[in-house]
């Protein structure tokens, strides 16, 4: 997951504890420390999704999956872009640039359960993803 | 926002009505001016060229009594010549120069005949020179060898006396004539001076009248620059705190919400995991999660009307028969659940914004299906007519332009609640609201965003109720509109 405000990467651990899912989270700053880490040859376990916030500093999160998109390994990861933001503009632009999915933040945190427990039940349960 | 100063050069001595008839005034008189100037040019020349024909024809006059002159002295220098020598050649010539008197004399006549005073005159000469004529041919006749010499020496001075009565009258004839062209050519020049000091004036005047129109055409075409450049400095200006609008937003949207949902996290995060609160505690936890929920609603509701700014969209045809039906699936449930009754006239199709006729709707009548008295299920009657737009009432701000237009007046009835009259304007403000939360829930946006998305269609909505006797609500658009 890659968010720049703590509290958020904090509520998301939570939630991913709360729900008993056994799965390694990685948690990143910013867009460039992710990219960074994705494109590192010694780090070898494949990543089953990411979460990516928009506004971030350095790389936000358009230009990371601009990135992601254009790699032809890295493209296969799913992205789910995780923001605070409603408006028309970020949604389609978004999905434009190849998101896998939007979904914005949940403004309680009994919400934010269910939607972690929502998106890992598809992303790690149901949907096949590239091996 | 702030007013601009309007720099001095505007403030107008003259309305524009009455400029644009100063200017045409102006016009005209310039234009009349010109024709008489030109008008008089024109009988100018034919003035001079008649004074010149005048002057010409008393200069033909007096050599033709020049001419006569000559003849006469010939005539007498021959008369003499034959009274010394009696020769037949100086007979011959004498009566063959005084063959040529009456020739001249009629082209004279013909030359004075409008002149009364030279008439009167020639015929003193003709009969003067008839009596030479006679006593010129007696002598002809007469043989001068033969005369004695005082019979020569009273032919002479008979022959004198005679000569000199033609050449008086000749004289004065030339008299005349010559005082006549003298005055001619006096009055030619007095009238051209005066033409001249007249074309002069006119000249000036219709100068000057051109000068002030071009002057006051100038400083029109500078004020409307002015106006215009203001223009652009205010469109710069509303650009400016439009996009400032939107910048608020997306601020708004995301910065401010931002720490919210944490409070609201958090709270619930500390009701989940926290063991060792106390009921109370528990409980002010709670208000806390349900204020910045409420809080949350605003800014959502706060958002979705600034949105409402951005007409970017094109406007299209709407049906808002299909609008109507689309409004009843968005409410369906609530339709159901009230067992309300919706109905509407056959609606006209406008030019306009489709999401926010949606909107304008939407909230008229789920307000209708909301304010209900108890026990009674909700009658929505929408109906549809035809107005001017100097026929909205209770509107003082109709727009100028727009007093001529036809307007659609869609009315929106229901058997609500209603509300007081003194109301019927405080409901359109943003966040303004006539029940507590207790009694009908509600962030008070539904009527805030009816009247902007009426304004961006160019029309007017009013709303007109009384207390426990339902309301109504008149949303008048435009039957034509002109998008850019």
């Amino acid at each position: 997951m890659a968010d720049d405000d703590a509290d958020d990467r904090f509520l998301v651990q939570a939630a991913f504890e709360d729900n008993k899912i056994q799965q390694n989270i990685l948690f990143f700053e910013d867009g460039e420390q992710l990219v960074d880490y994705l494109t590192n040859e010694k780090n070898t376990t494949p990543a089953r999704f990411i979460l990516l916030d928009l506004n971030m500093p350095k790389r936000d999160g358009r230009d990371v999956l601009k990135t992601l998109k254009n790699n032809a390994k890295l493209s296969q990861i799913p992205v789910i872009v995780f923001s605070t933001s409603k408006a028309p503009d970020d949604i389609n632009s978004s999905y434009q640039l190849g998101a896998n999915s939007y979904v914005v933040k949940p403004s309680s945190y009994e919400h934010l359960k269910e939607v972690i427990q929502k998106i890992s039940d598809f992303w790690l349960n149901t949907a096949m993803t590239p091996m | 926002m702030k007013i601009l100063s309007s720099p001095a050069l505007l403030k107008r001595t003259l309305n524009e009505g009455q400029l644009s008839w100063a200017i045409r005034f102006l016009f005209l008189v310039s234009i009349f001016l010109i024709i008489i100037l030109s008008f008089s040019y024109h009988s100018i020349n034919r003035e001079l060229i008649f004074y010149s024909e005048r002057v010409d024809h008393s200069q033909q006059v007096l050599n033709k009594i020049q001419e006569i002159e000559k003849s006469m002295a010939e005539v007498t220098y021959h008369a003499r010549g034959y009274l010394i020598m009696s020769d037949t050649l100086s007979r011959n010539m004498m009566l063959k120069k005084l063959d040529n008197l009456p020739a001249q004399q009629k082209s004279l006549r013909g030359l004075i005949e409008d002149n009364e005073a030279q008439i009167l005159k020639n015929q003193l000469l003709i009969k003067a020179i008839d009596q030479f004529s006679d006593r010129v041919r007696e002598f002809a006749r007469q043989s001068p060898r033969e005369f004695t010499y005082e019979e020569t020496n009273q032919l002479l001075t008979n022959g004198s006396s005679l000569t000199l009565a033609v050449n008086t009258i000749l004289q004065e004839m030339m008299g005349v004539e010559k005082k006549l062209m003298s005055n001619r050519l006096q009055s030619r020049n007095n009238y051209k001076e005066q033409i001249f000091r007249f074309n002069w004036v006119i000249m000036g005047v219709a100068l000057i009248f051109l000068i002030s129109a071009f002057i006051l055409l100038e400083r029109e075409l500078k004020r409307n620059k002015l106006y215009k450049i203001e223009l652009e400095y205010k469109v710069d200006n509303l650009n400016r705190s439009n996009s400032e609008l939107e910048q608020f937003a997306y601020v708004a949207s995301h910065d401010l919400q931002e720490p919210l949902r944490k409070i609201r996290s958090f709270t619930d995060l500390l009701l989940a995991r926290s063991t060792d609160l106390t009921p109370e505690s528990k409980m002010m936890l709670g208000k806390v999660d349900k204020s910045a929920n409420r809080m949350q609603l605003l800014i959502d509701d706060l958002l979705s009307f600034s949105r409402l700014i951005d007409t970017s969209k094109t406007a299209t045809s709407v049906d808002l028969n299909s609008i109507l039906s689309e409004v009843k699936g968005n409410l369906s449930e609530k339709i159901r659940e009230t067992s309300a009754l919706i109905r509407h006239e056959n609606l006209p199709t406008i030019i306009g914004y489709d999401s926010q006729m949606i909107q304008l709707f939407q909230n008229l009548i789920s307000n209708s299906l909301k304010y209900v008295k108890e026990g009674q299920p909700p009658i929505v009657e929408v109906t549809c007519r035809e107005v001017l737009g100097n026929d909205i009432p209770d509107v003082p701000d109709v727009k100028i332009s727009q007093e001529d237009n036809l307007f659609y007046c869609i009315t929106i009835a229901d058997n609500g609640i209603g509300f007081k009259k003194e109301y019927a304007e405080r409901i359109f403000v943003i966040f303004r609201r006539l029940h507590s939360q207790e009694k009908f829930q509600g962030s008070g946006i539904g009527l805030a965003i009816c009247r902007k998305v009426v304004a961006n269609h160019n029309g007017y909505i009013i709303a007109e109720g009384k207390e426990d006797q339902g309301a109504k609500f008149y949303v008048y658009l435009p039957k034509t509109t002109i998008y850019s």
